[in-house]
């Protein structure tokens, strides 16, 4: 039988908790994690299936579509618990859109290509090639990412440059150019390191911007506007995330060979400074280690609110962490810029986040990978359980400060202590070597911290803002007033603009 | 002698084995099973045997002689508990040569001479059990082999499969089975087809068309998978053609490489047919298997009746013999006339190959 306390006992219980966590509240309840409201599951795979995946999808019928490293396409049926193959063969297929319940996009290695099954026995028949209009040196490292589908049916899709791991084949495909196969990642035939689309009605295959190193990710906002993701690395001082318009060059120099009416000079010859001044800044810079080694695919949550608070934002995958990062972007004079933000620590996610879809239920599905590099193999489902976490909304930047709103009410007496923030700013170098250290880190006073009456929103003063940095917040422990505590107490702001 | 050549594809000869010798890898594979049903050797031919259990039981690996595979399997199953000590092999005239009991993930390696007379001789595993499934035939001749279907020597389950690989995928292997890979001897954007698991070929969707032919397995992606895809994949088997020309098909002119542009493929029973355009004559091709596997045909449709004579290059030292349902053929370059709405071509493999056996390999 099960002693129960004995009222004395338990008076002092209460008592030592009231010590221990200033609240008679947390003396009964656990202490509040995400697990209170997101839950993680991993999903059964077939026997035999390594499952390094590539890209995922829902058909309309609510089957899951998913493409891995072997060839494989594989449709999963949810309710049923069902795999079935669909098509085989593929070469390192890098990601999947459905069409139809019989009709899928894939982008692997040397093409785009559309894959039917016209028989309706299930099994595709039919592999067309949308367009291979780009080179080829062999090498393995020229990865091919997408397609991602825009309102009007063009299809993006971003090709990686090749490493100086490995040289080229004897035998490519495309007009090889010497000029940049010098440097730690290079481009020796057309369009590696571009980001391209495939034009619905002239049915050509576009450059559309330059810059790119390893762009494992692409994904809209919910405004349709282009983000794609890249890995730190050489002309990465960390991995950064851009908002991609056309014409326009990102930063990694080796692809400037094939922008047309670029001079005939090797790009890794021209000064920084020059290359600087004609790149465009990511909108969000990852601190590396502080938040992710390696993002992936971002996506916007389009639940309306199936998934917790953040409908509207987007999200985006991580290889090296179990977690994903959750993005808070604002249009300062005219650029998008914002925030990062940790997502699913402690949910039980895996390693390798590298491709991510919504489910009509709201459920947020994970594809795993690995590739050669960290990571793991497997497919999860996110699912959120209905309670609202107190976590970061929003961060925006103020003329003199920062504005945080936050999910719920915070306690205006914790949040008002100046002492539970921290302010740093640090930048990274642009610059050819791999990766760079945090560059002039300094702190950054506070002068001012306000809570805003119905808890909502802490304003920030700072003793200074300065643009061409990184703010690194970290926080205490916030909590509301009953209780529920602050899921993630760190935030990134990039800050490429100052208000005017 | 060609039609032992044929039926054994796997068995092709190579520059690397003297005239009398052979090594031949053999597997012990999930399913009570060896991965070859078949083995030819010539009489009295120096016989080395790789024998790798990579299934997750203990096997071994006996020949016997003639029709006395049952016989030496039962004195086995007879020794009873003394029979672990060895290796479960009776002393018997009827036993030719034996391997010992292997454990999971081992290998041994042992050497015999074949018999002089020309027979099929029984190979088996004589663990308690396993002898009434898992065998196979080593035969000794050098005549043409029974059909594989029909073959009274092998297990009836693997009357329609010479050698069984293991699936990588979650499903079973089918035939034909396509892989887009990175083929050496090919441009980057390949297509390595296996007509039969021992019938194969390299088409090159860069470049449109078929780069070359192997007998003897299809290929191996286990380096190439591994990690980031660097390896090439592996050719199981033996290249019998390659293709020499740069570009066999040419429109309006035989000296003319033309601009191609590949389209995809469609599969019809599993078949592919490649669609491709070249200087603006859509094809497409579809490559079949000749019986026995003695080449390839090689069917040629456009989408509209040509317009211009077109050109199929060949070289005459490329161990093909040529056939074409249509058109002329001048110093080996085939012209086809305008009007051609389907061309056949038939490529079997010259006679003169000195067949025999070689190794097959993992």
């Amino acid at each position: 039988m099960k002693k129960h306390p004995s009222f004395p006992q338990l008076l002092s219980f209460l008592f030592v908790g009231y010590l221990l966590f200033g609240s008679f509240n947390d003396c009964f309840a656990q202490r509040d994690t995400i697990t209170n409201y997101y839950e993680t599951e991993q999903i059964k795979l077939p026997k035999g299936l390594r499952a390094e995946t590539g890209g995922m999808d829902f058909m309309p019928d609510g089957r899951l579509v998913a493409c891995f490293h072997l060839g494989e396409v594989m449709t999963y049926n949810p309710k049923t618990k069902t795999w079935k193959k669909f098509a085989e063969g593929l070469h390192d297929p890098l990601g999947v859109v459905a069409v139809s319940n019989s009709e899928i996009l894939v982008v692997q290695r040397p093409e785009m290509t559309r894959i039917k099954d016209t028989n309706a026995d299930g099994v595709a028949d039919v592999y067309e090639t949308i367009t291979d209009d780009f080179g080829m040196s062999g090498n393995y490292h020229e990865f091919a990412f997408g397609p991602l589908k825009d309102k009007e049916g063009n299809l993006f899709m971003a090709l990686n440059v090749a490493s100086n791991g490995a040289g080229i084949r004897p035998e490519i495909r495309g007009q090889y150019d010497s000029l940049s196969r010098e440097g730690r990642m290079y481009s020796c035939v057309p369009y590696r390191g571009w980001v391209m689309k495939y034009n619905v009605k002239t049915k050509k295959l576009e450059p559309y911007a330059s810059g790119f190193r390893s762009p494992n990710g692409l994904g809209f906002d919910a405004k349709g506007r282009l983000f794609v993701s890249d890995n730190q690395g050489d002309w990465r001082g960390t991995s950064p995330l851009y908002h991609v318009e056309k014409g326009r060059f990102y930063g990694h120099v080796a692809s400037l060979i094939w922008q047309e009416g670029f001079p005939r000079v090797k790009p890794l010859s021209l000064p920084v400074a020059q290359l600087d001044s004609m790149r465009t800044r990511e909108s969000i810079a990852f601190p590396h280690t502080e938040i992710a080694h390696s993002p992936t695919q971002p996506l916007l949550d389009n639940t309306g609110g199936k998934f917790g608070p953040f409908a509207g934002q987007l999200f985006i995958g991580e290889m090296d962490y179990p977690r994903l990062v959750r993005l808070l972007m604002e249009e300062v004079n005219g650029q998008l810029q914002g925030a990062c933000v940790a997502f699913g620590d402690g949910t039980g996610l895996l390693k390798g986040n590298n491709r991510l879809v919504f489910d009509k239920n709201g459920d947020l599905w994970v594809g795993h990978n690995d590739h050669g590099w960290v990571g793991d193999e497997g497919l999860s489902r996110i699912h959120w359980k209905g309670k609202v976490p107190l976590d970061i909304i929003a961060m925006n930047l103020t003329t003199e400060g920062f504005e945080l709103t936050f999910s719920l009410p915070v306690d205006p007496k914790i949040a008002s202590n100046p002492e539970l923030y921290k302010f740093q700013r640090y930048y990274y170098k642009y610059h050819q070597p791999y990766g760079s250290p945090k560059t002039d880190v300094a702190d950054v006073a506070i002068k001012e911290v306000k809570v805003a009456p119905d808890g909502r929103k802490v304003t920030f003063k700072l003793a200074e803002l300065k643009a061409g940095y990184v703010y690194d917040l970290k926080m205490g422990e916030l909590q509301t007033p009953d209780g529920k505590l602050l899921m993630n107490r760190a935030v990134f702001y990039t800050l490429n603009q100052l208000k005017k | 002698m060609r039609l032992f050549l044929i039926v054994f594809g796997l068995f092709i000869a190579t520059k690397s084995f003297s005239q009398s010798d052979t090594t031949i890898t053999l597997q012990a594979i999930t399913g009570l099973q060896y991965d070859l049903v078949r083995i030819a050797v010539k009489p009295l031919q120096k016989v080395t045997i790789i024998l790798k259990n990579e299934d997750d039981m203990a096997h071994n690996l006996v020949f016997t002689k003639p029709d006395k595979r049952l016989s030496v399997v039962e004195a086995a199953i007879k020794m009873g508990d003394k029979g672990q000590a060895v290796n479960y092999v009776p002393e018997s005239d009827d036993v030719l040569a034996a391997s010992k009991i292997l454990i999971p993930n081992t290998t041994q390696t042992f050497t015999f001479t074949a018999p002089s007379n020309e027979g099929a001789y029984p190979y088996v595993c004589t663990y308690p059990g396993h002898g009434y499934v898992m065998y196979g035939a080593l035969y000794v001749t050098t005549k043409p082999l029974p059909p594989l279907a029909t073959d009274p020597n092998i297990p009836p389950s693997r009357q329609n499969t010479e050698i069984m690989v293991s699936s990588p995928h979650p499903f079973t292997l089918e035939y034909p089975l396509l892989y887009r890979t990175f083929m050496p001897d090919c441009g980057p954007a390949a297509i390595a087809v296996a007509l039969t698991s021992t019938h194969s070929y390299c088409f090159d969707a860069g470049k449109c068309y078929l780069r070359y032919a192997w007998a003897g397995g299809f290929v191996d992606n286990t380096a190439h998978w591994k990690g980031n895809g660097n390896a090439f994949a592996k050719i199981q088997g033996n290249i019998y053609f390659k293709d020499n020309v740069t570009y066999p098909l040419r429109v309006g002119k035989a000296d003319k490489l033309p601009d191609v542009s590949f389209k995809g493929y469609t599969l019809a029973n599993r078949l592919p047919t490649f669609n491709y355009a070249l200087d603006g004559v859509d094809v497409k091709e579809t490559l079949k298997t000749l019986a026995n596997e003695e080449g390839l045909t090689r069917v040629f449709t456009f989408a509209k009746p040509t317009t211009q004579t077109l050109y199929f290059v060949t070289k005459s030292d490329d161990g093909i013999t040529y056939k074409s349902s249509v058109g002329k053929w001048q110093h080996g370059t085939l012209a086809i006339p305008k009007g051609t709405s389907k061309v056949t071509l038939t490529m079997k493999r010259n006679k003169t190959q000195t067949p025999h056996a070689a190794a097959h390999s993992h």
